[in-house]
């Protein structure tokens, strides 16, 4: 009966397919969720490639499958992805039955999937990776996510135990996931940049995982992620398997090293984030058996797709894009000490606020005092304008800040807030704009380059 | 003045420890004292104004619990003097009797106040929160796995809209003498300054300026009308 069932959910979910794809719809999550609803068990049945590997963590889980599906299938794999597509139960039941034959039989060898870590329970008991990477876990939005130890233990227990995990050495919440499983790490070494003492209000691993003692971070790159060890029972980080050194991001390169020795490779983007990225797909690759040669080969024809920052001139202004997540205060961390740290002088407008919740109810701003506001109190920074339903919320976050009343403005009406600002040549403007909204976000953009190339053709 | 706050390693989520700041910055002169759990707290040498304590993972509740059950009577008579607490989020299930888990399992907790937390780790709550304290409205957001059961005592706020100690209780939180514990986040103090005010002249600080008092009267007033209006979807 369970085979039978499978089988009219499986051909109702490719009808469903076919017709949403005639339509010219997004067919990457509907399919898969109707196979579901028709199938429970729909992921037991559908036939899977004989490798499976999964990717998953708070960030980088997708550009690191993207640069897992480049390299492999630059070398000639039939390689299954979602890589358009959802990444929970849905969407990789609708990349499971996208790539199976009319029988459910698979017609790739193998797959590189994305999965949303909160998902691991429904898709790891049937679709059992043979390695899972763990990029790094870390706050994510209060309401959903609350903290990374929630998000940890969606993980914890759903995993298969032959399942081999490829874990960030340099992430003391991620590395301890599943300890019975074997396992790899990656990591960077200590870089110039490194400090020791905390500058981030998130700081979420203080205390030693085994006796609760203090840690003394050997450096730290931001928040938990760097080297520790505990001062009372000895625990400390693990050692990287796969361990990146001379990091340079003016030559754009760094050495990765692991027990066959070392290769140079290209970084993609100067990004801590992305150099991460590129390690970690490395490691995996490696641990696929690929040589450092044929890795390096796949790499250097493969670049990351910059979706979250974004810089074009209009006229002798730079107009810079920033994507932060909503109610994500690391993203906004993130964020803010990276174009902080850009040269140059700039002005901001800060309208991350959520604005679909503000049709139904109002934004969860707890969030705005976990993130590290204080890196946009820069001399570099020369006004910044608070926008959006929650304007008033940012004023009140950017005074805590340190920020001088002086260099900052308020409006809740977002297509007033590039009035607000100067546009002298020679600097940046620079938008930071959550992931709802998007019209309005290039609205606000239309008008910000509008008012730029005035203001140089006075 | 000596304002002492309980293991800020393990318990600083939702921004909860700008409560403490915000303070800090409306008492300058006040001496902050960051306990860890390796240290005894500051309060058993008995010279201590306000006792912080604010939301924590589920596990650092456990700890928090074990670090203070051998001061338990200590701080009962910290409380009948009239020392000020102010616990925030989950903070508030480490004082009341215990907290139960969805498979039965409880987690024994100081058992000051007569009220139970159930956990629903996979039905988290989140919701705006509006209520009253005496004359002052409170604002505030929620956002947690558990809500309290039981007669706990007198309640720190009487809600108006949105969730008290559970779903369907109007009491909300905490209070007995100078003893205050509650769910709301914001974080609660920046979030409604009448109530820090309230407070600052509870710690014998008079009536002065709150530290950016005319931004966060502005926003407070912004999201009291927001809240108040009955079209304002609650629960999220």
């Amino acid at each position: 009966m369970g085979r039978v069932r499978f089988l009219i959910a499986l051909w109702g979910a490719k009808c469903a397919r076919l017709a949403l794809k005639l339509l010219r719809r997004n067919a990457t999550y509907f399919p898969g969720f109707l196979a579901l609803k028709l199938c429970p068990n729909f992921l037991r049945y559908v036939g899977k490639p004989k490798k499976i590997v999964a990717v998953t963590g708070s960030n980088g889980k997708t550009t690191v499958s993207n640069l897992l599906n480049d390299v492999l299938t630059g070398r000639g794999h039939r390689v299954l992805n979602n890589q358009l597509g959802s990444n929970v139960a849905a969407g990789i039941a609708t990349s499971l039955l996208s790539g199976c034959t009319l029988f459910g039989k698979t017609k790739y060898d193998m797959a590189v999937l994305e999965v949303d870590e909160r998902s691991s329970k429904r898709i790891y008991p049937y679709v059992k990776p043979d390695y899972l990477i763990i990029t790094n876990l870390f706050r994510d939005s209060p309401m959903r996510n609350a903290h990374p130890q929630y998000i940890a233990s969606f993980i914890e227990g759903t995993v298969p135990a032959a399942t081999r995990l490829i874990l960030n050495a340099d992430d003391l919440i991620s590395s301890g996931i599943c300890p019975e499983n074997p396992r790899v790490y990656f990591g960077i070494d200590r870089m110039k940049t490194d400090v020791t003492k905390c500058v981030n209000l998130i700081n979420d691993v203080q205390i030693c995982p085994v006796c609760c003692g203090e840690l003394e971070y050997d450096y730290r790159r931001y928040h938990h992620i760097g080297k520790a060890h505990c001062t009372d029972c000895g625990f400390k980080s693990p050692e990287s398997d796969y361990f990146a050194t001379d990091v340079d991001t003016e030559a754009m390169t760094m050495t990765i090293t692991d027990k066959d020795g070392g290769m140079s490779y290209r970084l993609l983007s100067d990004s801590i984030f992305n150099i991460y990225n590129v390690l970690t797909a490395v490691a995996a690759l490696r641990e696929l058996g690929l040589t450092h040669e044929e890795i390096k080969a796949g790499l250097d024809k493969t670049k990351i797709v910059e979706t979250r920052f974004n810089a074009q001139k209009a006229g002798d202004v730079t107009v810079v894009m920033q994507m932060s997540k909503d109610k994500n205060a690391l993203a906004g961390s993130r964020a803010f000490d990276y174009i902080s740290g850009l040269p140059g002088k700039k002005e901001l407008i800060l309208m991350m606020n959520c604005i679909h919740d503000q049709q139904h109810w109002s934004e969860n701003v707890t969030w705005l005092y976990d993130c590290d506001f204080e890196f946009l109190n820069n001399e570099n920074i020369t006004r910044i304008v608070a926008t959006g339903p929650r304007a008033k919320d940012y004023y009140l976050r950017l005074l805590f800040a340190g920020v001088p009343e002086e260099k900052i403005r308020c409006t809740l009406s977002e297509m007033d807030a590039p009035a607000l600002l100067e546009y002298n040549a020679g600097e940046s403007v620079c938008l930071f704009y959550g992931t709802d909204a998007l019209d309005l976000v290039y609205r606000v953009q239309g008008k910000i380059k509008a008012l730029a190339q005035e203001a140089s053709g006075r | 003045m000596k304002i002492e706050i309980l293991y800020p390693e393990i318990c600083y989520l939702y921004g909860d420890l700008m409560n403490v700041e915000y303070l800090h910055r409306c008492l300058p002169e006040a001496e902050l004292v960051r306990t860890s759990l390796k240290t005894p707290p500051a309060f058993l040498s008995g010279d201590v104004d306000m006792i912080c304590l604010c939301s924590m993972t589920e596990r650092a509740q456990e700890l928090v619990i074990e670090a203070l059950r051998p001061h338990r009577e200590k701080i009962i008579e910290l409380i009948d003097s009239g020392t000020v607490f102010l616990a925030t989020g989950n903070a508030l299930e480490i004082f009341i009797k215990d907290i139960e888990n969805e498979d039965g399992s409880k987690l024994e907790a100081l058992g000051l106040f007569d009220l139970t937390a159930k956990r629903r780790m996979l039905d988290r709550y989140n919701a705006l929160y509006l209520g009253k304290f005496g004359d002052i409205d409170i604002v505030g957001l929620k956002s947690q796995f558990a809500h309290a059961y039981g007669d706990g005592g007198d309640a720190l706020f009487e809600t108006v809209r949105g969730a008290g100690r559970n779903p369907e209780a109007k009491p909300e939180g905490l209070r007995k003498n100078n003893f205050m514990a509650t769910y709301v986040l914001g974080p609660l103090l920046i979030m409604n300054p009448p109530f820090t005010k309230y407070l600052l002249e509870l710690l014998g600080a008079g009536d002065r300026p709150l530290a950016y008092e005319q931004a966060a009267m502005d926003s407070y007033e912004l999201r009291l009308k927001e809240y108040s209006d009955p079209k304002r979807g609650f629960i999220y």
